[in-house]
């Protein structure tokens, strides 16, 4: 005779298995839409228009405030770097340490977590409304395929949009870091240059801008499949937005700390 | 002709549990129910919007289901789909919503001026001025007029089938008279099959052929207007009578308030 589990420890294995559950079936809905998309995109149904469109929004909409915290990404990072090397390190060093923080981490990471506020929130939301108005059943009945409409022209315009804002980011924080540096510990441009160059890896350029296009593909992505999976009316959007923005900030962090491993050793 | 053979649907609890029911050809069928009882859900099932976790939906013979995405886009071509709260587009104009009703490959062909004819035609057919409505999006139409905007979305691709999902929900009295007439003289006029899932029990008896009512899942009741009114059945008559008195709650407050 088997005696039976306490029932904390059932309690805790249901939950491991609902979550278990639940991640596998967003997985493979993550799977299949992104397999539609690409079937969409190879077979040319995705409109031209609608793909100018997305990257306006994406891209030219999203550049003041990429401007806004990439600029006071590098001057936090010069103020706060010259507080605690000034003392103790050759000037220069401060140049190395705002140029690799802001291409390595802070301009992709910043920049992503931008667009997961201001584009992944918007694309679940309009998405989801369109799921409990019925637009989306609409498209279908009339033969069309949603997915080509309304994902891949998002999943485009994030791939080529993110990468580029990235290095606008990247451009604005250093130049931003730089001028800090000289209103705050007095160092010339020349010096912060010097520093900067002296420890430069085009590589880390490429990381950068790597983490980019893949978070560029992540945020319309879980974006969209959130949108299309709401259910309910104005609460069920606000619900699946809040879950939404969660989701992509959660993989954003997760795909950053995959990163080193692959790419930096 | 459109057969449900054995249709069964579950979310959390079963929906709809063994429909059968054939809508004739050219006939003009209601479906009845009290809210909940999986009439939409049925509806979606007949162009695979949802799909049954068993049973099969035939139209004129060939299943909606067994032949793959090709069949199912000849099947939605066949059929003009006109949802509850309208569907329409809402970064659209008027015009271009409407146009979305004709398969892409006809749209793609077609130049603007053939376009705008078309959809001029299908707006004049629903009873709406096309000068005043074709450049509007749908948040300056009101609710009646985005009522026939969708059913000329509907009509634009000439259907054989038409499936109205409470076309008349939401609209005032005068709104809900007028919208019928239109769905009696469409049906009439371009000779197709119509499915209307309403809950305007008197107005759905006034206008259609045969009606049927669904009932915790499955069919209770399947026959003539006349049949309908006569039927013995407590469940049958019970809905008859709450329909009445729901009416005539709406009128006296339409009326009065």
């Amino acid at each position: 005779m088997t005696l039976p589990l306490p029932a904390p420890i059932v309690r805790w294995l249901a939950a491991v298995g609902r979550v278990a559950r639940i991640t596998a079936e967003h997985a493979g809905e993550l799977g299949l839409l992104s397999w539609r998309i690409m079937v969409a995109i190879a077979q040319l149904k995705v409109s031209r228009h609608d793909i100018s469109t997305q990257l306006y929004i994406m891209g030219v909409q999203s550049l003041p405030i990429v401007f806004v915290t990439a600029s006071l990404a590098g001057i936090v990072t010069s103020q706060q770097g010259g507080y605690q090397l000034i003392s103790s390190s050759p000037q220069y060093i401060l140049g190395t340490l705002v140029v690799q923080s802001v291409i390595l981490e802070l301009a992709p990471l910043l920049t992503a977590i931008v667009l997961v506020g201001r584009i992944g929130a918007r694309i679940t939301a309009e998405l989801g409304t369109m799921v409990v108005s019925e637009q989306i059943d609409a498209f279908e009945s009339l033969g069309r395929d949603p997915v080509a409409i309304l994902a891949a022209p998002r999943l485009i315009a994030g791939v080529i949009t993110m990468p580029l804002l990235v290095g606008f980011a990247d451009v604005i924080g250093i130049v931003a870091g730089m001028i800090a540096a000289n209103i705050d510990v007095g160092m010339g441009t020349e010096t912060f240059i010097y520093g900067a160059r002296l420890f430069w890896h085009s590589w880390d350029l490429v990381y950068g801008l790597s983490k980019s296009v893949v978070f560029g593909f992540a945020i319309p992505l879980i974006a969209v499949h959130m949108g299309l999976r709401t259910r309910g009316g104005a609460e069920g959007v606000g619900l699946t937005t809040t879950q939404a923005v969660m989701f992509m900030i959660l993989t954003i962090l997760i795909l950053d700390a995959m990163f080193p491993p692959l790419l930096l050793q | 002709m459109i057969t449900y053979r054995d249709i069964h649907k579950s979310f959390d609890l079963p929906v709809l549990s063994g429909v059968d029911m054939m809508v004739e050809t050219g006939e003009m069928f209601a479906l009845f129910g009290p809210s909940g009882t999986g009439k939409s859900v049925l509806l979606k099932t007949t162009i695979g919007l949802m799909i049954p976790d068993r049973g099969d939906v035939e139209i004129d013979g060939l299943s909606v289901y067994e032949g793959g995405p090709s069949a199912l886009l000849e099947v939605r071509r066949k059929v003009g789909y006109v949802f509850q709260h309208s569907a329409l587009f809402d970064s659209l104009t008027v015009l271009d919503n409407v146009a979305m009703g004709l398969p892409e490959e006809v749209l793609q062909r077609l130049s603007t001026i053939e376009k705008v004819r078309r959809v001029w035609e299908a707006l004049d057919i629903v009873n709406l001025e096309p000068k005043e409505v074709l450049a509007k999006i749908p948040s300056e139409l009101s609710g009646g007029m985005k009522k026939r905007v969708g059913i000329a979305r509907a009509i634009v691709g000439r259907p054989e089938i038409l499936l109205w999902d409470e076309p008349t929900t939401g609209l005032d009295p005068v709104n809900t008279a007028a919208v019928e007439r239109l769905i009696k003289r469409l049906s009439k006029e371009l000779e197709v099959t119509s499915l209307l899932v309403t809950h305007d029990v008197e107005g759905g008896l006034d206008i259609c052929d045969r009606v049927a009512m669904l009932d915790g899942g499955t069919l209770r009741f399947c026959g003539t207007p006349v049949e309908f009114r006569a039927c013995p059945d407590p469940v049958v008559q019970a809905f008859v009578d709450r329909a009445a008195a729901e009416a005539a709650l709406d009128m006296v407050t339409d009326t009065y308030v």
